[in-house]
């Protein structure tokens, strides 16, 4: 059977957690044939895997440089105004009804982008015109700073760079599986609309939700963002309604999937998982109170609230060592050197080290009595269930799927506070009974219900059904992802 | 989750309960939740999110960034979930979005670098009369013609290619193409040579020279797109300093081997520098290299969309080359190499690039700001069109300045004695500076096609009528400028082309 894989910014361009697992799946199931699409911003990025042999083509899509070249060439045909009106006027309606008209419109724009170029249509003085006139018209009476040409132009490019998935041949195969909802629906959708090709959306974080995130600080002016982001909002909702299955890496990111109109019935989450045989139990521990951290040097992992928290640590307990494992991504270092300034002022610059990439990533989980994590947004991380997998007990932020995979197994804290991620550490480097009762426990849960072979099989499973053509048998009851929560939450009595 | 395909910042907002601020106190607080018990109060601590917000869901990802989870807000204002507190949240603070950062002005530059390019670009002018030694006997023009048609056109296609990888953010790869690049560059001249010694009967000196020109041209350019304009000016010492010492001196025979030597130094000092350079930043000289670090394999050097794209470009070259060399070339004996008072009038013109690439960027500043104040096309047209005129006006006065002061100076050092009949000439040379400079405008907002094709028809014309002398050349040079400018008000007047 043929699978054609949509990702963005991911495999196998990048490193990461929804690399890995893409990584792991295709390998997973070599009896069928994977034609990838991967989408990423400019030619200058190299792929970072080496493909596995059942691999059988790859497309880049290229978000920005010059339109496709060649392939716009002989493509005459201009973009009908009545389309690009449409499009502007279904953007700018954030009225619900208008959802299904956007998929008409989007489908109409992709059957067009294959005869003509999209690209050109929505870079033309035409469009910036419908949309400056279009804003015109609305904006009289909001009372907000009015759009400017510089928006309109802005605006019009964002999208036409957003579009240009659609230009590119749609790729067939059997089963169209977005590894990300967003852009990486694009191809998908326009596979689908071809060649009726069933459509699977996989989803680690939430799309739209990182998109909020991301725009909340600019660069964009208001006027742009809220037509970017209507964009993207719009895109996401038609990425769940047109997907046969939807399958989040959590349960707590089906709340957003139902609240942008996902059918219940159709998702079906699935965890992330790892190779037991990669992580066997760890014996022993190490002589010196250790916490171990495990992860990329960014922002969104949000080292401060640890290190703070890790001062308090070590007021209480002078002898407690951090040891932080993993690089910054390119661009990220100055993030690196703001934590090391950190640590210097909070006076734990000796106790707290930044020890860089490690070879073997089980060491670093052998180099702590506990794991830790303090990230503001996850999906379902990768490190607390390799540790868990090593029968490591931890402490995590309760963030994305963090309590599903933790359970009763360890602590769950708030994400940015650091009295009570201190509180957590000290409960568990303290009593060293309930530190190895709860690392047994998270080893048995881990080999339970987070391995990989659990997920292969599960797709597989989908896979076969969603090839048939036939609906997938209704998925047991999932837990409200709010009822999982750890076995001591100590600022559950805070609240 | 997965890495930014699309331009935007990325960096989480600060805390707005304020964790990041205020003096590190090592104790272990109470572990009491810092979040208020009300959502009025609540609306306050997000009031700028609230504000900005493009609707409901940005205000919920928003709280979930902050640690609220569904449990947390039923238990503490009693709503059923963060997507419902947000909607109330969303009602009761009104939309007052924050204009975001300036960003940084790209073309906010120092008006030295044009001005240093100006000079790089004049510079070369006065080793032409210098080397008129070298530059005797049969079949001279031919080599000079063939040498700066081959050489331009090299240069600009290589230029090309370089900017466009330095624009993919890929530094050592485009540094790796403009080593390679310039390598086939010069072997490319020197076929050019090879064949034009075939075709016509040249003296071996003039060859040598034609070949220097060319690896200086291929060499300035890489020193150019690498961003190493100053180490053109150690290129060009001994050429430019040894010929002018020998000019002023009134050309002494004995001297005119060590000229020839200082002219032979400056395209060797132009390779060797510029090898040198692009071997630094592509990684191959020192430490290991980056590539060499992150252990990946390079991505492709060349690419045939790429190619394509460079044809213009180097067809570009080819002909703007032509267009100035026509003036100085045309009228001379087939045995002389060069004629002064025309090498002499081209000369403000190359000086006068410097002003060109200013205005330039005087263009783009203007146009933006322009954008950013405007809502009607019409108005943005019209506008548009006002300052592009302006630039090309400011853009003539200088060039003319320029005209003014090289005259001044040539004859101060009794280089010629000035006399009516150069006006026409120099006029030749201002109107083909503006009509270089509405190419260039249209070029660097992306119109490349037309420019071309209208200089190669006046370059067709100016070979045609070159009996006819320098008051054809005055006509089509004239008219190149008023079409070029009129086509350029035409797309520059239009919003979308100054995307940015």
């Amino acid at each position: 059977m043929k699978v054609a894989m949509m990702t963005e910014g991911t495999y196998p361009f990048g490193f990461g957690g929804v690399s890995v697992w893409c990584d792991q799946i295709i390998r997973g199931m070599p009896g069928y044939d994977f034609r990838l699409v991967a989408i990423v911003a400019t030619d200058a990025e190299q792929v970072v895997w080496s493909l596995p042999d059942n691999v059988s083509s790859m497309v880049k899509v290229l978000l920005w440089g010059p339109p496709l070249a060649g392939h716009a060439a002989g493509r005459r045909e201009a973009l009908p105004l009545r389309l690009l009106r449409e499009l502007v006027d279904t953007l700018l309606d954030s009225s619900a009804e208008v959802q299904p008209r956007f998929g008409d419109v989007l489908r109409e724009l992709s059957e067009f982008a294959q005869r003509g170029s999209l690209s050109a249509g929505l870079a033309s003085e035409k469009a910036v015109r419908l949309l400056s006139e279009a804003w015109r018209d609305r904006w009289s009476d909001t009372g907000q700073p009015a759009p400017t040409l510089h928006d309109a132009v802005t605006a019009m490019q964002l999208l036409e760079h957003s579009l240009r998935p659609l230009s590119y041949p749609p790729v067939q195969a059997d089963i169209g599986h977005a590894v990300t909802n967003g852009l990486g629906v694009l191809p998908a959708l326009a596979a689908k609309w071809q060649y009726g090709m069933p459509m699977l959306v996989t989803e680690h974080g939430v799309y739209l939700r990182e998109q909020y995130l991301q725009n909340r600080r600019g660069p964009y002016r208001w006027p742009v963002k809220a037509f970017h982001l209507g964009f993207m909002r719009r895109l996401c909702a038609l990425g769940y309604s047109e997907a046969e299955t939807i399958t989040p890496g959590n349960v707590y990111n089906r709340r957003w999937e139902e609240r942008l109109g996902a059918e219940p019935k159709r998702i079906r989450t699935v965890y992330n998982g790892v190779d037991p045989a990669n992580f066997p139990a760890l014996t022993g521990e190490p002589e010196v109170p250790t916490i171990s951290w495990v992860g990329r040097i960014d922002p969104i992992k949000d080292l401060e609230t640890l290190l703070r928290a890790f001062s308090l640590v070590h007021h209480e307990m002078p002898e407690a060592r951090l040891r932080l494992f993993g690089s910054p991504p390119k661009g990220r270092e100055p993030y690196l050197q703001r934590c090391r300034a950190l640590a210097t002022d909070l006076g734990i610059g000796e106790v707290a080290t930044f020890e860089g990439r490690i070879e073997n990533i089980r060491d670093a989980y052998d180099a702590g009595r506990i794991v830790v994590l303090s990230s503001v947004s996850e999906g379902f991380p990768y490190s607390l269930i390799e540790a868990m997998t090593c029968g490591r007990t931890c402490v995590a932020t309760d963030v994305g799927g963090v309590t599903e995979a933790v359970g009763d197994t360890g602590l769950v804290v708030p994400p940015r506070n650091p009295a009570l991620m201190a509180q957590g550490c000290l409960t568990l480097l303290r009593d060293a009974e309930l530190r190895h009762r709860l690392g047994a426990a998270a080893r048995t849960r881990a080999l339970e219900n987070f391995t990989v072979d659990g997920a292969i099989n599960t797709f597989d499973e989908i896979y076969s059904f969603l090839g048939a053509g036939r609906p997938l048998p209704t998925a047991p009851p999932e837990p409200d992802a709010d009822d999982q929560s750890g076995e001591l939450l100590p600022w559950d009595a805070a609240v | 989750m997965s890495a930014p395909t699309m331009p935007v910042r990325r960096e989480p907002p600060p805390h707005p309960s304020g964790n990041g601020a205020g003096p590190e106190v090592a104790t272990a607080a109470p572990a009491e939740d810092p979040r208020p018990r009300d959502v009025e109060e609540l609306c306050e601590q997000f009031v700028l999110v609230c504000e900005s917000a493009v609707d409901p869901l940005e205000i919920s990802s928003a709280l979930e960034f902050d640690g609220l989870s569904d449990q947390a807000v039923r238990k503490r204002y009693g709503v059923s979930d963060v997507f419902a507190l947000a909607e109330e949240m969303y009602r009761r603070v009104p939309r007052r979005p924050a204009e975001p950062e300036p960003l940084p002005d790209p073309w906010r530059v120092s008006k030295l670098r044009p001005a240093l390019h100006g000079l790089l670009y004049g510079l070369p002018t006065v080793c032409f009369p210098a080397a008129a030694g070298l530059l005797a006997g049969r079949g001279v023009l031919s080599v000079l013609i063939v040498a700066l048609l081959t050489s331009w056109a090299l240069s600009q296609a290589l230029a090309y290619l370089g900017y466009v990888r330095l624009g993919r953010g890929d530094a050592p790869q485009a540094a790796r193409l403009l080593l390679v690049g310039m390598a086939a560059g010069t072997v490319g001249v020197v076929l050019a040579m090879a064949v034009t010694a075939l075709v016509a009967h040249v003296h071996i000196p003039a060859l040598v020279f034609g070949v220097g020109l060319g690896a200086y041209m291929l060499g300035a350019t890489v020193l150019m797109v690498l961003g190493a304009e100053r180490l053109l000016l150690v290129v060009l010492a001994p050429g430019v300093l040894g010929s002018a010492v020998f000019l002023v001196l009134g050309r002494p025979p004995q001297l005119e081997y060590a000229v020839w030597g200082a002219l032979a130094a400056t395209p060797l000092l132009a390779l060797g520098l510029a090898a040198g350079r692009a071997a630094r930043e592509a990684g191959l000289l020192g430490r290991g290299g980056r590539r060499a670090r992150t252990g990946l394999s390079p991505a492709k050097l060349l690419v045939a969309a790429d190619l394509r794209g460079a044809l213009p470009s180097a067809g570009f070259g080819l002909v703007a080359a032509g267009l100035l060399v026509l003036p100085v070339a045309v009228g001379l004996p087939a045995h002389q190499g060069t004629n002064t008072g025309a090498l002499l009038a081209s000369l403000p013109l190359a000086l006068s690039m410097g002003a060109a690439e200013w205005m330039l960027i005087w263009f783009r500043r203007r146009t933006q700001k322009l954008l950013r104040a405007t809502q009607e096309l019409r108005v943005f047209s019209i506008r548009a069109r006002l300052v592009l005129f302006a630039a090309l006006s400011q853009y003539l006065a200088a060039a003319m300045l320029l005209a003014v002061a090289v005259i001044a100076a040539a004859t101060e050092t009794r280089l010629i004695y000035p006399h009516w009949t150069l006006l026409p000439q120099i006029a030749v040379y201002m109107a083909l500076g503006g009509a270089m400079f509405n190419a260039l405008l249209l070029q660097a907002f992306g119109s490349r096609t037309f420019p071309l094709v209208a200089c190669a028809v006046a370059l067709a014309v100016e070979v045609a009528c070159r009996g006819l002398g320098v008051p054809a050349q005055l006509v089509v040079c004239t008219e190149l400028l008023v079409v070029l400018a009129g086509y350029a008000a035409f797309v520059l007047g239009k919003a979308v082309r100054h995307a940015c």
